[in-house]
């Protein structure tokens, strides 16, 4: 009886352990870098692009090159990884996620430079600071981008009006041009409507963080985690919730909710997220109006096409992107799965151009087009996602009653320690 | 005679034997995630070093601790006592032992989420029966405590019915005429209850107890589904304040999301020791109770 119980013990333990085990991987490299193959693999997640201009484009080269298209579902980056670390089935062509992006630049080694295919050609054609998010130090071109995500903010007209505040796009905008504005327009709506204009802290901690050109590791590489961009992303953060004026909804379901019911009426954050809301609260219609950031315009969000190092014929694929990249092309995007175009001509035509009914008939192209071109450059070290962690729970804290001094402390020891761990001196 | 039993030990080889290996090796590396192994640095104990003195860790194990007590003890408890009365009805016995385990097999992902729309905060139906009756809305899902609560309310409806069909099975293995007897001595059914059912079913409790404790150390789904990170605008994972960071989910977002894969390692070994202490612990207990 004894004997069995403790072998059973053991044996549950190790399946426990297995149960959370490892990734196995062995690496070899992936094989070739040039050559004319009939044949191109393309890796991209649902959503990423609109998949009848990937089909479309695909069957206009079908007589020198055949693309086959792969979805692939779950944590697209974990599945790339995996199959770059193996060096088995890499495709010749793969979408990467902008947040992922930091991190395949410093594996750049298992990307093509596209600078050598001809993007340098067509650079211009791209926001720039996007553009520049691709590029690795030493100058390597990873990726051409799909999209981006410039900031604006969101808000219900009708809110505005009962509120007695401009309903106007253009006149709202100077109303929230700084962040001063922004909070004073808020406290007036809530006053007024009982409603909020932030989901929870961490909103505006994102978007405030978003403008700043170096946030937690400098370019250098140095820890800023305690340094002013952060601390100010940080200052007005927490000012939304002394405010008043952050519902520290944390929740989708919740969040949905609230919006249909009218309980918060804006958002500052990035052109996608008008998706979110639209399909959150369908009933609100109408009834949004989009206008600049605060503080300018950032960018959060969008994705990029590259090719990998085992890409079977890199000019064929390099023509492949570009083509699906074209003005002409992005807009469709845009139409057929609300991607918001990198490729700034896009913005010009009329898929873009057109009133949306969800905004009242509003052109939002109008905010987030000069948005686009106007974003900063910024420097997203690969440890930022990491380091950020700790400030997102402390927000989430302060939230629930705790003092923001004291979760500006931990926040900052708790990401000191995620440095160190990452080798962030 | 080999080659029959050799799919077993093939399998165990290549799904657990070499991964749990390959996650003891990983532990004192810094694993590069393209490079692979050959491009990985020996670190000595440094992953461990870290774990030891991280907050996170140590926030994430409280969470666990406090997701078990309240996902485990009241869950058995409670299986017991479905337990008894299952046993005791004579018609639909087969309709409610069905009923009962039904949750069990049931998709844990949509569950979740169904169960996320029950708790939302502030249109939620649980809050609006709470508010019906005259009490205050709880944040189910942004305070710590209540974020624990829910969690642990989920794992006690997945697995209350399998523990009570457990305890069940056990029940009829105990002879009719010990109650019979009990009877007689002018013993009514709660002191059937404590004096034979219970100290009878003592080896199935046993085993559903270091069950139990096994699966909810490793609460994953749950606050994955309801407190999940989203990369693109939130790094964080466990919801507000972290209320709902279960050791396994740490895990999970140190290798997975940010591919630290050596450092997650560290954190499954440390999951695996606390796994075991606890088992032992568990498992101390009831046999001392066993011997007297």
């Amino acid at each position: 009886m004894n004997v069995s119980r403790r072998s059973f013990l053991l044996t549950s333990g190790l399946l426990g352990l297995a149960g959370t085990g490892a990734l196995s991987a062995c690496g070899s490299g992936g094989s070739g870098g040039s050559g004319d193959g009939k044949e191109l693999a393309f890796w991209i997640w649902a959503g990423a692009i609109s998949e009848k201009v990937v089909d479309d484009v695909a069957a206009s080269v079908a007589s020198s090159v055949k693309i086959t298209k792969s979805i692939i579902g779950g944590d697209f980056k974990q599945r790339l990884t995996t199959t770059l670390s193996s060096g088995q089935s890499v495709p010749d062509i793969t979408g990467i996620k902008g947040e992922d992006m930091p991190s395949f630049l410093t594996q750049a080694g298992a990307f093509l430079d596209l600078n050598e295919l001809g993007a340098k050609d067509i650079a211009s054609s791209f926001a720039a600071a996007k553009y520049a998010a691709a590029t690795t130090a030493d100058g390597k071109q990873i990726g051409l981008p799909i999209d981006l995500g410039p900031t604006a903010t969101y808000y219900r007209e009708d809110a505005w009006a009962k509120a007695g505040l401009p309903t106007d796009p253009t006149a709202a905008g100077q109303l929230v041009a700084t962040w001063d504005g922004w909070f004073q327009a808020a406290k007036t709506v809530k006053a007024a409507t009982g409603a909020t204009s932030v989901r929870n802290t961490t909103d505006v901690f994102a978007a405030a963080l978003a403008q700043q050109p170096e946030t937690f590791v400098t370019k250098a590489g140095a820890w800023a985690g305690d340094g002013t961009a952060v601390k100010k992303a940080w200052d007005l953060a927490v000012q939304s919730h002394t405010d008043g004026v952050s519902a520290g909804i944390y929740d989708s379901t919740g969040y949905n909710q609230a919006l249909a019911a009218s309980s918060i009426v804006g958002h500052v954050g990035p052109a996608w997220f008008g998706l979110d809301i639209a399909s959150g609260a369908p009933d609100t219609s109408g009834k949004w109006r989009v206008t600049g950031t605060p503080g300018g315009p950032a960018n959060i969000g969008g994705s990029f096409l590259a090719l990998t190092t085992a890409c079977r014929n890199p000019q064929a694929a390099f023509d492949y992107i570009k083509t699906l990249l074209t003005p002409e092309n992005a807009a469709k995007s845009f139409t057929d799965a609300s991607v918001f175009p990198a490729t700034t001509a896009a913005y010009a035509l009329p898929a873009l151009t057109a009133g949306q009914d969800f905004y009242g008939g509003q052109a939002t192209i109008e905010v987030f087009g000069p948005a686009a071109q106007a974003l900063p450059t910024v420097y997203d070290d690969p440890n930022n996602a990491a380091i950020a962690a700790p400030y997102y729970t402390e927000l989430s804290n302060v939230e629930g009653g705790k003092d923001p001094a004291a979760a500006w402390t931990d926040a900052v020891a708790a990401a000191k320690q995620v440095a160190d761990r990452a080798g962030v001196k | 005679m080999y080659l029959a039993i050799a799919p077993f030990f093939v399998l165990f080889g290549v799904f657990v034997l070499i991964p749990v290996c390959f996650s003891v090796w990983l532990s004192f590396q810094k694993y590069s995630v393209l490079g692979g192994i050959g491009a990985s640095e020996f670190v000595g104990l440094r992953q461990f070093e870290f774990l030891v003195q991280d907050a996170t860790f140590r926030r994430a194990l409280f969470n666990t601790l406090v997701i078990w007590v309240l996902g485990t003890f009241p869950m058995l408890a409670m299986a017991l006592v479905l337990a008894a009365l299952i046993n005791n009805v004579t018609r639909l016995k087969a309709f409610y032992r069905l009923a009962f385990f039904l949750p069990n097999v049931t998709s844990i992902v949509a569950v979740t989420l169904f169960f996320g729309a029950l708790f939302s905060e502030q249109f939620g139906l649980v809050n609006q029966l709470l508010e019906a009756v005259g009490l205050t809305g709880v944040p189910w899902l942004s305070d710590p405590w209540a974020m624990k609560v829910v969690v642990a309310v989920l794992i006690t409806w997945q697995w209350c019915g399998y523990n009570a069909i457990l305890y069940l099975a056990g029940m009829q293995a105990i002879p009719g005429d010990v109650y019979e007897a009990a009877q007689l001595d002018g013993a009514g059914p709660v002191r059937a209850f404590f004096s034979i059912t219970v100290p009878l079913l003592r080896p199935v409790i046993l085993f559903t107890t270091v069950i139990s404790t096994i699966t909810t150390l490793q609460t994953f789904t749950e606050p994955q589904v309801l407190f999940g990170s989203n990369t693109a605008v939130n790094p964080n994972s466990g919801g507000p304040g972290q209320g709902a960071l279960t050791m396994v989910l740490y895990f999970y977002q140190q290798a997975f999301n940010n591919n630290d894969y050596g450092y997650g390692a560290a954190i499954a070994l440390g999951v695996f020791a606390v796994v075991l202490v606890f088992v032992v612990i568990n498992f101390r207990l009831a046999r001392a109770g066993e011997d007297s």
